[in-house]
């Protein structure tokens, strides 16, 4: 009898736990709410090893669809607050992008080798370590409404490697699917195609939607509504045509800052919807662990932690006299890019909703890193304390 | 601290110094960038000088001593254009105008210098929301006496300033329907206003400074947020008034309008001032504040209203001569252009009736800056 209401109540209950342990550890402990919130994921991810009977695989498919339009609103969002043009402006942070998405790729997929990592599950590792994980680092910024150049490098470069790693892991799928099935159709369509499509429906969203914004002249809440709208649409449409919702939303984001009226902006964080959202999206990212296979890996985890720390604290560092930065921000950038698993989850559940069937090795490995991610959004706090950008959080 | 001895410098020569506003490109808040902006410009020349306010989100610049429109307009456009790269390099905007349209006064964060800190446990929140922007004009005055008698001839003109550089109608993310609302934040700290009626400097010294030290409640001439307020150390007058123009521009025109009143008050062809002028000082004032251009002041020695238009218009024709003798007459066009054309203030105001947003004002603000209007 209890079951089935328990069944109906699990996630919604859960979800309400999340909310208060988030605002118990921000207000008493000054944890970011999103670390609390993928702490309660993770208490999913136990309870479902231990008894099946608590939380049941068919209960979460509400979290997943959920998670992955909070996900989207956020890549939005990270598009959203990127400018091009200081690239432009500023030719030595571009080059530091790139210089970090080549070094982060190689060395980490050496670390890999060494660990004994087939190539292509190395390759997939190296492609998920370039992205700092824009799900970690708006959230927190959000949260303490930081500003200076820690913070804009930090979602800058997010945005960026986000995007190079996107392409880099799927010319490795590609090369992937071409190795092992010798299909070069099939190879073509989940590399090049899946991109150039992806990106292309994130170009006409960012070009249409502005214009609507114009025409029916919306106020700024309104428009916010229609950006929410036009994000689940684009989720749903690249969802069902199996393609990457989450290049097309970034995409989407991009084109649809540049394209602009002051007048129709969205709300920063889609407003309480984000908040929301946001809960849902830890919560379920936190859930996504294996417990079974967990310890395998460690080691190597740890090992791909602390290079890819290394390598991309050394890009900032070489380019931050270059790029105007003071060494100190220079290193503390490179220690806020240090978010990196709650990414790399949804790019291989998404990848795997596509039909792709990944390496065990690598989910167990997000996993692991997962756990490390959790002190990331802490660490991530303390940081823009320290640059002295969030002086609301002292 | 005695007060600084007041030292001679050349009369009529001039300095500029702006606030100004730094914008995230994104939101187009105000943003604490000043550290970085100035950790970036140390490494290399800077055209003038430049240097952290209250607030991490502003920064103050001043030119040299400049003594004619054309090298004050040259200093600030290079200051200018060298700030703007600066900030191209730092994705950060800077802006000119005295209030910023819709920051929130309890987001900005005090700058950590000593000084500042005092100031802001002793004043609260009126130190944050101290954060507005204004342009100051320094000229240059031979005896501390020439000084005093300059500083109180102009308090009938200071209705001008305010008007002809008003550019804060929007406060708080409202229409606060004054022209220049930066002045009503000025005006509620305890030492605004005017300074008092003294036209020798031995008597300011020993007697109001003196006494005034006395009480505890001001150690410097930097305690005094005057209207108009002699700099001993420099040997000008400071004029305090006018919000930072969204150009550099109308700027180097304010401070050249200045200059020429400054050179035809020194020939006395004015009554003397008195302590009976400032009779309607605070009046004359509001009315600058409120209404620009459109205000209507009332002359102290006659006590007959006058639309502050026509009396610009009359003003200038008296100081044209002197403006031609010092080479600012490109100056006094641009006032003619603001008569015409309008103020800052109600530039803003169209830019606001064209997008319906008070984003769209520091999006205008940001791109006058830049000299793209």
């Amino acid at each position: 009898m209890l079951q089935p209401i328990w069944g109906d109540l699990a996630i919604p209950f859960t979800l309400l736990v999340a909310w208060m342990l988030g605002e118990l550890g921000h207000r008493h402990l000054a944890v970011p709410r999103i670390t609390s919130y993928g702490v309660v994921g993770i208490g999913i991810a136990v309870i479902m090893n231990v008894s099946k009977t608590l939380f049941q695989v068919d209960d979460l498919w509400s979290l997943t669809l959920l998670a992955q339009i909070a996900f989207g609103l956020l890549l939005f969002e990270l598009g959203y607050r990127i400018n091009l043009a200081w690239l432009r402006h500023n030719p030595w942070l571009a080059l530091n992008a790139l210089v970090e998405f080549i070094a982060t790729f190689v060395v980490v997929f050496y670390v890999a080798k060494l660990f004994d990592l087939l190539p292509v599950p190395a390759l997939l590792l190296a492609s998920l370590a370039v992205a700092t994980s824009p799900l970690t680092i708006l959230p927190v910024v959000n949260e303490m409404k930081s500003g200076g150049q820690v913070t804009e490098r930090t979602l800058h470069l997010s945005a960026i490697n986000c995007v190079l790693a996107i392409v880099a892991f799927n010319t490795v799928v590609g090369y992937w699917v071409l190795s092992s099935a010798g299909d070069t159709f099939q190879a073509v369509w989940n590399s090049l195609i899946v991109l150039f499509v992806s990106a292309g429906l994130g170009v006409l969203f960012g070009v249409i939607l502005p214009r609507l914004l114009d025409l029916a002249d919306t106020n700024e809440k309104q428009s916010t509504v229609a950006f929410a709208l036009a994000v689940i649409g684009l989720i749903l449409v690249t969802h069902s045509l199996h393609f990457s919702p989450i290049l097309a939303t970034l995409v989407f984001g991009l084109i649809a800052r540049h394209h602009r009226n002051v007048r129709h902006q969205a709300q920063p964080n889609f407003g309480v919807l984000g908040d929301v959202l946001v809960i849902v999206l830890f919560v379920h990212i936190g859930s996504r662990l294996q417990g079974d296979t967990l310890f395998e890996g460690a080691l190597l985890a740890g090992a791909v932690v602390l290079t890819r720390f290394a390598v991309k604290s050394m890009a900032v560092l070489a380019f931050a006299r270059m790029s105007g930065l003071s060494l100190r921000k220079g290193l503390l950038t490179g220690i806020a890019l240090m978010p990196m698993a709650s990414f790399g989850i949804l790019l291989l559940e998404l990848s795997a909703q596509r039909g792709l069937l990944f390496p065990e090795t690598l989910a167990t490995m997000c996993g692991l890193l997962l756990l490390v991610d959790l002190a990331s959004p802490v660490i991530l706090r303390r940081t823009l304390m320290v640059a002295g950008e969030a002086p609301k959080a002292h | 601290m005695p007060l600084q001895h007041f030292s001679s410098s050349k009369p009529l020569s001039m300095g500029v110094e702006l606030e100004l506003q730094l914008v995230d490109p994104h939101s187009l808040d105000l943003t604490g960038a000043a550290s970085d902006l100035l950790h970036l410009l140390e490494r290399k020349p800077f055209p003038g000088d430049v240097k952290p306010e209250m607030t991490e989100s502003m920064i103050e610049i001043s030119t040299d001593v400049q003594e004619n429109y054309d090298g004050l307009l040259a200093q600030l456009r290079e200051i200018r254009d060298a700030l703007v790269a600066a900030g191209d390099k730092l994705n950060v905007r800077l802006a000119g105008g005295g209030t910023h349209a819709f920051q929130h006064w309890s987001e900005q964060a005090i700058v950590k210098k000593p000084r500042y800190q005092q100031l802001s446990e002793l004043y609260g929140y009126l130190a944050k929301q101290f954060t507005v922007f204004g342009q100051h004009v320094h000229i240059g005055c031979e005896s501390a006496n020439s000084a005093l008698f300059l500083l109180h001839s102009l308090n009938r003109y200071l209705p001008h300033f305010i008007a002809l550089s008003a550019s804060s109608p929007y406060f708080q993310g409202e229409d606060t329907l004054f022209d220049s609302a930066r002045l009503n934040s000025v005006f509620a700290f305890p030492l605004s206003g005017r300074a008092p009626f003294v036209l020798d400097w031995e008597m300011f010294e020993n007697g109001y400074f003196r006494k005034m030290e006395a009480t505890g409640v001001v150690s410097s001439m930097k305690d005094f947020y005057w209207d108009i307020r002699p700099k001993p150390e420099f040997g000008t007058i400071e004029l305090r008034v006018c919000d930072t123009p969204l150009t550099v521009e109308r700027a180097a025109a304010l401070a050249c309008y200045l200059q020429a009143l400054c050179s035809y008050l020194l020939t006395c062809s004015d009554p003397a001032p008195s302590e009976d002028d400032y009779l309607v000082y605070n009046f004359n004032r509001f009315q600058a504040c409120r209404f620009g251009l459109d205000g209507i002041i009332v002359d102290p020695r006659t006590n007959k209203n006058l639309p502050l238009r026509e009396d610009i218009l009359q003003t200038l024709d008296k100081v044209q001569i002197h403006a031609g003798r010092l080479g600012s007459r490109p100056a006094l066009d641009e006032i003619r252009r603001i008569l015409a054309e309008g103020n800052h203030a109600s530039y803003l105001r169209q830019q606001f009736s064209q997008c319906r947003n008070v984003k769209g004002v520091v999006d205008a603000a940001i791109d006058a800056f830049r000299g793209k209007p």
